[in-house]
């Protein structure tokens, strides 16, 4: 079985965050200190070969770089300090893009004109949203507001919940289309990489299991050896966080978006949701800043644009709903469509194309995997068939 | 031995062969020598070692004989337990100054008898069995010590007084002080030596904490016929291991614990001690974990062909980790390169770490010649003059100048010497003490 050699892909995947590839020397220290590293799917040292041998299609075929979850411990044992840890969050981002099929991803991976500019088309279509409505005379947005709107916050009457609503589930449905479109590819392109693997049509389905318990709980990350518990929580929380706020604007909007200038207990799940962004933003923004821990030691510019949105998003979101308290009708609404023309560019680039891909890309390397071993193990107990040679 | 003189044609610092070897090479060719050493013993590193790679001779039948030639030479003068504590330049040579540490026995009155230790009731943990044997408070430093020497160790004296009676030279002394000397010297040859690796900052092989988990050193030692046990045994339970790993590189050609050179013997060292572990022990399993195998000596890599024949198994894979099970035996997780990368997590009763070497001695604010990036001390001219230090009239030798195993430390000793002769000619050192008005 040949395999084609691409000089230039780890210049490739260097653009995406790491250079150090031609430090590593294969003494395969990384791959026997990871506790998450074992059976089947090794790494990192594989797929740092991978990197140094050029072999691209390898690469693209592997969901062991989405297995890993950067305790960092490879990196700070390194005898070549070539942070093999780092190597596999270059690789998930260069794969993030390989998975993308519209070549978005890779554009605003390696292009701040593509990702700033992308971000201010997102903000000023919301922008447009709630102005243009408005000039052709639609009650939508700004335009001229019946006096009880103008004397009192009216949000429902700024923009109309329902439409608002229709809004977010064009925004889930592309988004999600997106997104698990690019999953199918990563896993066509994983299951193409086992050439000598039948996989009975049963084992997608009695798997699919895996997909949600990892989706829902990240415990694989409790396998991990260092602060553990404590980072996973940390991740946890937020999840919970952002799951919360999915559900408050994609299926709930219309108890969430409180009207009126009062509390309502709705406004609860929305503060637990804003408090644990917030802090998780923040801490992970102090980390990056102290670079101790091996994940924030090094950062891609779109960490840093990643964070300072959700960060501005989570302050925008806080804006609002103080406004909205204070009663004061027009600079609520001004702060109701700045807040959306964070959240939403930020989504439209984070959730497809960008870091947020994880959300899928980690359950479904997991699922994967659970289907390969189980349909090798049904394949070497029928048959007896070896296990395809390895780099 | 001859008494301490107040001017010397040269100085030697660091008594394990190197040392021997430079000053030897000085004396024999007229020149006084002053060797200082810091232990109560000359002979260093190698005294204790068991076999020498790759003729496997043993080690101590070719350090001993160097040793007492130093000590006959009439133009030598050792100067054991003793350290040096200033290094003055003069217009010509260096005025030094050396500490001589308490022995608490008058060293010229001693003779060697051992009466004192086998009284002494405080039994110790032996610093030269890398604390697998044990010694007695009082004591001489090993059988095959110049000199023959008691040392008395204060930090474990009970000063109960019965060496002192029973000592028939009535040579105990427990009033010593550290005793300044100073002398003049021309010029200097530094043979300090090494250290090994230490392991504390290496937390995936226990920190130096595991009770199996030997260094390379006491491996030699549990070797040594003369050792603490006389045979390889584990340190745990004094069970005859059967499953023995070596981990290569374990301290060295690792960033993470600050040591990025190669040290050049470990390989070697653990080729050989594995094929003896597979001579003194029946069928015993050993396996040397690698990154690559460096065997670039004189009849190395036939060496390591014959040790790969005599069924010691040689991997390729850098250890990862090392976790003690209950009963004391040893868990080792690697990469196996050669078996398609497969993670294994193996079970051994035994395990060495061959640790790589550090510089003992690094000038410490005494001595100003330059250090290397490594850590040793560099040598201005290291293709053409590897003896030269940065300072004029200081020479190196030896692993103070860089990793390397005996023969090459023999080899540059005598550079160093010969550098060094060059150099006291050249200055017409000796002619001052003549013409005093004739210098420069």
């Amino acid at each position: 079985m040949g395999s084609r050699v691409n000089p230039r892909l780890a210049a490739e995947v260097a653009e995406y965050g790491a250079d150090t590839v031609n430090k590593c020397f294969n003494c395969g220290n990384c791959t026997a200190v990871c506790s998450l590293s074992k059976g089947d799917t090794v790494f990192p040292r594989r797929m740092i070969r991978y990197l140094q041998l050029g072999l691209r299609d390898k690469l693209v075929e592997a969901p062991e770089p989405w297995l890993c979850y950067y305790c960092g411990t490879c990196s700070d044992t390194c005898p070549r300090e070539a942070f093999p840890g780092e190597l596999m969050m270059a690789t998930r981002r260069w794969l993030t893009a390989q998975y993308d099929f519209t070549g978005l991803s890779r554009k605003l991976y390696l292009s701040k004109v593509w990702e700033i500019g992308l971000l201010a088309a997102g903000a000023l279509l919301v922008l447009a949203l709630f102005v243009v409505p408005g000039w052709l005379g639609i009650p939508f947005g700004f335009r001229d507001l019946p006096v009880e709107a103008r004397e009192h916050v009216r949000v429902a009457i700024f923009a109309k919940t329902e439409w608002v609503h229709i809004g977010d589930w064009v925004l889930a449905v592309v988004l999600g289309l997106l997104l698990w479109t690019n999953a199918f590819r990563m896993i066509y392109f994983v299951v193409r990489g086992e050439k000598g693997v039948r996989i009975p049509l049963t084992l997608w389905f009695t798997k699919f299991y895996q997909m949600v318990v990892h989706g829902l709980t990240q415990r694989r990350w409790l396998e991990c050896d260092n602060d553990t518990r404590l980072k996973w929580l940390q991740h946890f929380l937020l999840v919970t966080g952002y799951g919360t706020m999915l559900l408050l604007v994609v299926l709930l909007l219309p108890i969430f978006q409180v009207d009126k200038a009062e509390f309502h207990w709705t406004s609860i799940p929305g503060y637990y949701a804003t408090l644990m962004l917030l802090a998780v933003t923040l801490l992970a923004i102090r980390g990056r800043l102290e670079k101790k821990e091996p994940i924030h030691r090094f950062s891609h510019p779109t960490d840093w644009m990643f964070l300072i949105l959700l960060l501005l998003t989570a302050l925008s979101g806080i804006v609002v709903n103080i406004l909205r308290l204070m009663d004061l009708a027009y600079p609520t609404y001004v702060a109701y469509v700045v807040h959306l023309m964070i959240a939403v560019p930020m989504l439209i680039v984070e959730v497809p194309f960008g870091k947020w891909a994880h959300l899928i890309f980690r359950p479904v390397s997991k699922y994967i995997v659970a289907v390969l071993e189980a349909a090798r193990e049904r394949q070497t107990a029928r048959a007896g068939v070896p296990k395809p040679a390895t780099v | 031995m001859t008494e301490l003189k107040k001017n010397y044609d040269g100085l030697v610092i660091g008594g394990g062969i190197a040392g021997m070897q430079a000053a030897l090479d000085l004396a024999e060719q007229g020149y006084d020598v002053l060797l200082v050493e810091k232990e109560p013993s000359i002979g260093g590193v190698m005294v204790g070692l068991n076999k020498v790679f790759p003729t496997l001779d043993c080690s101590s039948c070719i350090c001993t004989p160097r040793m007492a030639e130093s000590a006959h030479n009439p133009h030598i003068r050792i100067q054991t337990y003793t350290e040096v504590k200033a290094v003055e330049p003069l217009n010509v040579g260096f005025r030094i100054k050396l500490q001589k540490k308490p022995r608490y026995v008058i060293e010229s009155k001693c003779i060697g008898c051992s009466q004192c230790e086998l009284v002494c009731p405080v039994d110790v943990p032996h610093e030269f069995d890398y604390g697998l044997g044990a010694r007695r408070a009082i004591y001489i430093a090993h059988g095959n010590a110049i000199p023959q020497v008691a040392v008395l160790d204060p930090t474990y004296c009970t000063f109960c007084g019965r060496c002192e009676k029973a000592c028939p030279a009535n040579c105990i002394d427990y009033t010593q002080q550290p005793e300044d000397v100073e002398v003049e010297v021309a010029t200097i040859i530094v043979t300090t030596g090494l250290q090994i690796t230490p392991m504390e900052r290496k937390a995936e092989y226990g920190g130096g904490k595991l009770i199996n988990v030997m260094n390379p050193l006491a491996m030699e030692r549990i070797q040594s016929s003369n050792g603490p046990y006389g045979r390889p045994l584990r340190p745990s339970d004094g069970k005859v291991p059967r499953r023995i790993a070596y981990v290569q590189c374990a301290g060295s050609r690792d960033r993470s614990i600050g040591v990025p050179y190669c040290s050049r013997v470990c390989c070697m060292y653990a080729l050989k001690q594995a094929l003896l572990l597979r001579h003194y022990i029946h069928d015993v399993d050993v396996t040397i974990y690698h990154m690559d195998i460096r065997a670039f000596g004189k009849g190395y890599e036939q060496f390591y062909r014959r040790v790969m024949q005599e069924g010691v198994h040689v991997m390729k894979g850098k250890v990862a980790r090392i976790t003690e099970l209950e009963n004391k035996d040893l868990l080792l997780r690697v990469e196996l390169l050669d078996e398609g990368g497969r993670v294994a997590e193996e079970r051994y009763d035994l395990v060495v770490l061959s640790q790589g070497l550090i510089p003992a001695w690094q000038g410490d604010g005494v001595l100003a010649a330059e250090l290397d990036e490594d850590g040793f001390f560099r040598s201005i001219s290291p293709k053409i003059s590897p003896a030269l230090s940065s300072w004029r009239g200081v020479f190196i030798a030896g692993v103070a100048a860089g990793p390397k195993d005996i023969p090459d430390a023999i080899v540059e000793a005598g550079a160093a010497a010969m550098e060094a002769a060059i150099y006291l000619e050249a200055t017409r050192y000796h002619e001052r003490f003549i013409e005093p008005t004739k210098v420069h």
